[in-house]
């Protein structure tokens, strides 16, 4: 079959189409083929990516005796493709392709009939082979058939299709055609759609994540600041309307920034039911009941049960997951709307943007390419109406992408889903009654636009589609089923195996527990009810190939690891009530639980499927093994996670789907019965795997557990109750309170003010050799050109090892121009500009005035520096040193800049009040070598405790926010990091060395204790400047303080062993699926190398501090700008996980990667803190 | 931001690019370079659909910045082979028909090519650890883990 390249129906001399005629003026084609041969057959349905595309054009290709590589089959484009609904309930084969195979089947008679006449043959001795017919070596081609005709037939109900016998391409494994192209980038996604003067647009959703019914939608904004992305380089229009906010620019990633940047207020959402307990959520929301069926007597039988047994199953709210988010581009042109889409109803969706823009449907065509899978509905839809307003108001076409976080917030959820099954044993063991209700709160869920704009009313529709398999294939003699039509609770549409899963669930498990307290093998208990031939014939062809033996009583198993089986079946029952079967599907699934961690797996599926004739049997096969590892994935783990009634699972560590090495071995087995008409493939051996599961996990324990997803946490619970479940409390004592001086002196400090101009007060007698603050005259600028080039080298050098610019630098702003703001305990201090500037600089100031400031904190005009200006350290330069660095700074170019006015509080805006600051803590002395120490260690000292300044972070300091020299390279913090202990104090658990911290400092990173980040990242990136000797002192100092014993460990040898003991090997919490899901890809040791480096967590220093601030601090914040960017980046997770998540992320790491220190306290109040502040 | 062109090598050809040195390359390549082959997926590195090879290591280009790219080597799905004269990685996905909606595939074949130049013959628990952090959500977890077996030349012909 030709792949698809252009979707407009190319005309040549003449063809022949097979058309359905809707209306006077409206008709669909089906079948074109024209003169030269060539053949495209239109379907109204899409391929979501489980090869429909593939299986239609082998049924026209069939039909019409052409090869497939002839037939181009054209989707999605409502502008030549039939209205055929929406692509859902696995229709396509069953339904949709029908009248496509008949108008196929219908061309091939009419050519036939002609080639008879032509030839002048009997039309039952003429033979087809690829489109030419042929009969007594005489032969002519459908195209010299049609010559220059427009031939149009209008479609026959009653045309004769191929028997099965003949079939040469169909129920034959066909290659998929779309794969070559998706292999190699060829094929073009809807997110891959680029159209001329395209712009990229975003949207801003509302708080109420993932909500969609209640008055406060779309009547919930308040204002939106357009101010507040003034500066977004290319940004075209903010656009609103109701509660849509979005906006455009030229460019995605500026897109991206305003959208995160664009200030917006909402209203406070109201309260929302609380989903924490879905079963009391769905016991409380208002339904109508609709009785399915009701057979015999049931209250009458139920009541005279011997055994009765009633059980609730719960199912919980899950997401279809789609791998991308979804994307569309659309161009309003006055009268001529073009849309590309990943819509999976494309005439539906062209209905709804018609009444979002109040323009007629036939001005819009809805061109459907093809998206990432959806299986069911997702935000596709979604985001082709917020493209179209976009457009709208720019009028260029607008490409909308929509983040992970909203699609996982977004969209429509698989409901969660209550059935209550009353019923019991009678004496003989037989089924006495089966009373189910079913309640499903899931609709259709209305494209977001339309209720954000408030073109529709937020009031919810309530849908009939619970009913899907919600009657037992089970013929019980006294049977009623209730469905509990609903409105949904949060957005909720059809996903996968829609009601039919959870129902099938119930039945599936309910049946099993009957046939255990009946003590009747549980394959055999299901024969007895199962009255459908081809489903007996199904279960025993399963039970053979799985190599089932009865078991009429469940052995109980021995050992941590218990194994066990567990069968399930289902016809997937869809289409509105009653509804009718897609394929019969079967499982056979094994399992391991692991009865102390509580894990799960499911080591091997047997999976049985009677799908009726196959179209292409290797696609069924993908299908069925799709459905398999899917539905798997959605037992054991998935559940949408809510806080306040909003979707909080926003990324793929809140909401896992199962990975790589889960992944069951799958025994796929298909029945082969091609004399049956081709039934749906796409959902029906999903139907059966949570229950196969839960009964195998039965087997395997002897506990029936009723609510998906089994995690090894319920797993845990319903082995041994509720206490073994909680966690395991840390029994090390909590830590003394780290010092936190330099970042908030004053907390519980009562009276310090007082104290402080007390001691100030006091200080100033002292000080008052230091007042005079006498003013050095300001000069001409200096000739930068008496200094040698190697002079101001050495100075640039000096530059960098003392980080000027890094607070005389705003970010992205002018090298050493000043302005930055310091965050400091005593207010908002603002850097200079020490460019030679002869005004607003340093161009005025004389070497003696440069190096006073330097020494002695004070500034040409004689005012008090603040020791924000770390003078303290600076003073013990040497006068060569300080003279290289005062050339360096005259040379560079002169920039004209002011910085704001400090904003300090009293009374440390009293400038004169530092004179008695540095009386108390400054002495004004260059360095004095050590002789009983090396001269490496000496130059270390040099460099450390002068320019470079370590101590000024990585001491504590005092209330007068002055280092403690008694605690010198103890740790402290700096804006708002945690500067840990560079001496014996350190919380490392590895030791450092010289080698390590010479590592560290030169490269950013050391494979015992981590990469830097936060402010040592651009100190690392400064000291780049060093050389290698200068490193290398630095490191024998530093070292010098460090003198923890290694116990004769090798650092390797230890690494080892902390990193195997600490490994992550159960997911049995949120905080644990988390890191699984967001960090173990960059962090887990042993893992494929990626670009960049992979810092092992249970080395990392700041696992192992007294705070959680550092952690925090990259895991929302992440590293931008690393010391090197040979180590890679590690994105922000601030918009992406909630505080709550974090917490338990945070609480989770402590606990399982620095297992021997106490919990954290106080997680929750850093990660506001560190949340809210400047970044 | 600096308006000063970023260059870079991607598919071994040089380009000289107008954008923030803190944009994602993911954004870069796709936009400017007009690549379709990474995929935005979750722009936290956690899904792999944009997964493109740097200095020969499998990279997150979602989380990259291009700053971080200058001077080295990038290569896309595209830089690998096409449809006419696909890599053997691409040919074994193809044979393996590994691939459903496909807008994981870019993400397997560059992780799996990543993976096959440090080892060659990959053992199926190496492969699936290699492929841990690549997110599949139609199940083709199967086909997939066989068409590494098959580009590792240790799956010669088609079971069944």
């Amino acid at each position: 079959m030709a792949s698809p390249v252009s979707n407009g129906a190319e005309r040549h001399s003449g063809s022949l189409i097979v058309v359905r005629t809707v209306d006077e003026c409206t008709s669909e084609t089906f079948v074109r083929i024209t003169a030269d041969g060539s053949v495209s057959a239109y379907n109204g349905h899409v391929d979501l990516g489980t090869g429909i595309r593939t299986a239609l054009g082998q049924i026209v290709a069939e039909e019409l005796d052409v090869s497939f590589a002839r037939v181009v089959v054209v989707l999605g484009d409502t502008a030549v493709v039939p209205n055929q609904g929406a692509t859902i309930a696995s229709e396509t084969i069953q339904i949709t392709a029908v009248p496509l195979r008949k108008a196929a089947a219908q061309a091939r008679h009419f050519l036939i009939a002609r080639a008879a006449e032509r030839l002048e043959l009997p039309a039952a001795e003429l033979s087809v082979e690829d489109g030419l017919v042929r009969g007594h070596n005489r032969s002519v081609s459908y195209g010299e058939l049609i010559g220059g005709e427009t031939i149009s037939l209008e479609l026959a109900d009653d045309v004769d299709v191929k028997p099965v016998g003949d079939y040469a391409i169909v129920g034959q494994s066909v290659p998929r055609v779309d794969l070559p192209a998706k292999a190699t980038g060829e094929l073009t996604f809807v997110h891959d759609i680029r159209v001329p003067g395209m712009l990229h647009g975003r949207v801003v959703r509302p708080p109420y994540a993932g909500v969609d019914a209640g008055p406060f939608v779309g009547t919930s904004l308040i204002a939106v600041d357009e101010s507040s992305v003034r500066d977004i380089p290319g940004l075209v229009a903010v656009v609103h309307i109701g509660d849509f906010v979005g906006l455009v620019a030229e460019r995605e990633e500026n897109a991206i920034r305003a959208a995160a940047q664009l200030e917006v207020s909402w209203k406070p959402t109201p309260t929302l039911p609380d989903l924490a307990d879905v079963e009391t959520a769905l016991r409380a929301n208002p339904s109508t009941p609709r009785t399915l069926i009701d057979k015999g007597d049931v209250n009458a039988a139920i009541a005279g049960a011997a055994k009765p047994i009633q059980r609730t199953y719960v199912w919980p709210y899950q997401m279809h997951a789609s791998i991308g988010p979804s994307c569309a581009v659309a161009d309003f042109q006055h009268g001529n709307i073009r849309v590309w889409s990943g819509t999976q109803n494309p005439h539906l969706l062209r209905s709804d943007l018609a009444l979002l823009i109040e323009r007629p449907e036939s001005e819009i065509e809805v061109i459907r390419l093809e998206a990432a899978g959806c299986y069911g509905r997702n935000c596709a839809d979604d985001v082709t109406a917020d493209a179209l307003l976009l457009s709208r108001a720019v009028g260029r076409p607008v490409r909308v992408q929509l983040s992970r976080e909203q699609e996982h917030a977004w969209e429509p959820k698989g409901t969660a889903q209550l059935i209550d099954v009353n019923g019991g044993l009678n004496a003989d063991g037989g089924v006495a009654g089966y009373d189910l209700a079913t309640r499903y709160p899931s609709n259709a869920a209305p494209t977001l636009a339309l209720l954000l704009t408030g073109r529709i009313s937020p009031e919810p529709a309530v849908l009939q589609m619970g009913d899907r398999t919600a009657i037992p294939p089970y013929d019980y003699d006294h049977m009623r089923v209730v469905a509990h039509d609903m409105p949904p609770i949060v957005r909720a549409s059809w996903f996968r195996g829609v009601s039919a899963l959870p129902n099938t669930f119930a039945h599936e498990s309910y049946i099993d527990e009957l046939a255990t307290e009946a003590g009747v093998d549980p394959i055999e208990y299901r024969l007895r009810y199962l009255k459908d031939q081809r489903a007996v014939d199904l279960v025993h062809a399963v039970a053979e190939r799985a190599g089932w033996t009865p078991r009429p009583v469940r052995q109980d198993k021995d050992g941590e690891v218990v194994h066990g089986r567990g069968f399930a079946y289902a016809l997937y029952v869809h289409s509105k009530f009653p509804g009718y079967g897609a394929a019969w599907s079967a499982w056979i699934a094994d399992v391991a639980v692991n009865k102390t961690t509580g894990d799960v797996s499911v080591t091997r599926v047997v999976a049985g499927q009677d799908s009726g004739l196959m179209i292409n049997p290797d696609g069924v096969r993908h299908q069925i093994q799709g459905n398999v590892i899917q539905s798997t994935s959605r037992a054991l783990m998935e559940e949408v996670s809510f806080e306040r009634g909003a979707v909080a699972a926003r990324e793929w560590g809140a909401y896992p789907i199962i990975p790589f090495p889960d992944v069951p071995k799958i025994d796929v087995l298909m029945l082969p019965r091609p004399d049956q008409p081709p039934l749906g493939v796409g959902e029906s051996a999903s139907v059966p795997s949570a229950a196969a599961i839960a009964n195998a996990i039965f087997d395997a324990t002897g506990v029936r557990f009723r609510e998906p997803p089994f995690t090894p946490e319920r797993i845990l619970r319903g082995l041994h109750g509720d206490a073994a479940a909680a966690p395991q409390a840390l029994a090390a004592p909590a830590a003394a309170p780290p010092s936190r001086i330099w970042q908030n002196p004053f907390a519980k400090r009562s009276g310090i003010f007082a104290t402080i101009a007390a001691v100030c007060t006091a200080a100033i007698g002292i000080g008052a050799a230091l007042l005079p603050g006498r003013a050095i005259g300001p000069i001409a600028r200096p000739d930068a050109s008496v200094y040698s080039a190697a002079t101001i080298a050495r100075g640039q050098q000096l530059a960098a090892l003392g980080n000027c610019a890094e607070c005389h630098t705003t970010i992205g702003g002018v090298l050493n121009a000043g302005g930055r703001a310091l965050e400091t305990p005593f207010g908002t201090i603002y850097s200079t500009n020490i460019t030679p500037d002869v005004e607003t600089g340093i161009g005025a100031w004389s070497y003696p005035a440069f190096e006073r400031a330097m020494r002695d904190g004070l500034h040409r005009d004689g005012r008090q520096l603040y020791p924000a200006f770390p003078y303290t350290h600076f003073s013990k330069t040497s006068d060569a040193d300080l003279q290289a660095l005062y050339a360096y700074l005259m040379a560079q170019p002169a920039v004209r800049a002011t910085q704001p006015a400090n904003t300090l509080a009293f009374p440390f805006n009293l400038r004169a009040l530092l004179a008695g600051w540095n009386a108390l803590f400054h002495q004004t002395r260059e360095f004095k070598p050590d002789p009983a120490k090396s001269e490496l260690w000496n130059r270390g000292a040099y460099l450390v405790e002068g320019l470079g300044h370590c101590s000024a972070c990585h001491s504590p300091r005092n209330a007068l926010g002055a280092e403690q020299r008694e605690a010198y390279l103890a740790g402290g913090f700096a804006e708002g990091w945690e500067a840990p202990s560079l001496t014996s104090l350190s919380h490392a658990p590895i030791p450092w060395s010289k080698a390590e911290l010479y590592t560290y400092l030169r490269t950013g990173q050391s494979r015992y204790h981590g990469v830097a980040a936060g402010p040592m990242a651009p100190i690392v990136r400064d000291l780049a400047a060093l050389p290698d000797q200068d490193i290398r002192a630095m490191a024998v100092y530093l070292d010098s303080f460090n003198d923890t014993p290694t116990n004769g460990q090798t650092p390797d040898a230890l690494a080892a062993k902390l990193e195997s003991a600490t490994q992550v090997t159960v997911a049995a919490s949120t905080g644990a699926r988390l890191y699984q899901g967001a960090c173990a890809v960059c962090h887990e040791v042993g893992g494929l190398p990626l670009f960049g480096s992979r810092p092992s967590l249970a080395l990392n220093s700041n696992l192992h501090s007294t705070t959680s601030d550092n952690l925090v601090q990259v895991i929302l914040h992440g590293i931008a700008e690393p010391a090197s960017g040979d180590l890679g980046y590690m994105p922000a997770f601030k918009n992406s996980m909630s505080d709550a998540q974090v917490e338990e992320l945070v609480t989770f790491l402590r606990q399982q990667f620095a297992p021997d220190k106490p919990a954290w306290t106080g997680v929750k109040e850093t990660i506001a803190r560190v949340r809210s502040s400047i970044h | 931001m600096t308006q000063t062109p970023i260059r870079l090598t991607v598919n071994g050809r040089i380009h000289d690019i107008a954008a923030a040195r803190e944009t994602p390359l993911l954004y870069v390549l796709r936009n400017d370079l007009a690549l379709n082959g990474p995929k935005y997926g979750c722009g936290l590195g956690e899904c792999g659909t944009c997964t493109v090879l740097i200095d020969g290591s499998a990279a997150r280009s979602c989380v990259i910045p291009i700053s971080g790219c200058v001077g080295r080597d990038i290569v896309t799905l595209e830089g690998l082979g096409t449809r006419d004269r696909p890599d053997p990685v691409q040919q074994a996905f193809i044979d393996e028909q590994a691939s459903q909606c496909g807008y994981c595939l870019n993400g397997m074949i560059m992780t799996t090519k990543a993976l096959l130049a440090i080892n060659p013959r990959p053992t199926e628990q190496e492969a699936l650890a290699a492929l841990r952090y690549n997110l599949c959500r139609c199940g083709t977890h199967v086909e997939i883990l066989r068409a590494v077996m098959r580009a590792s030349g240790q799956l010669t012909e088609a079971a069944d």
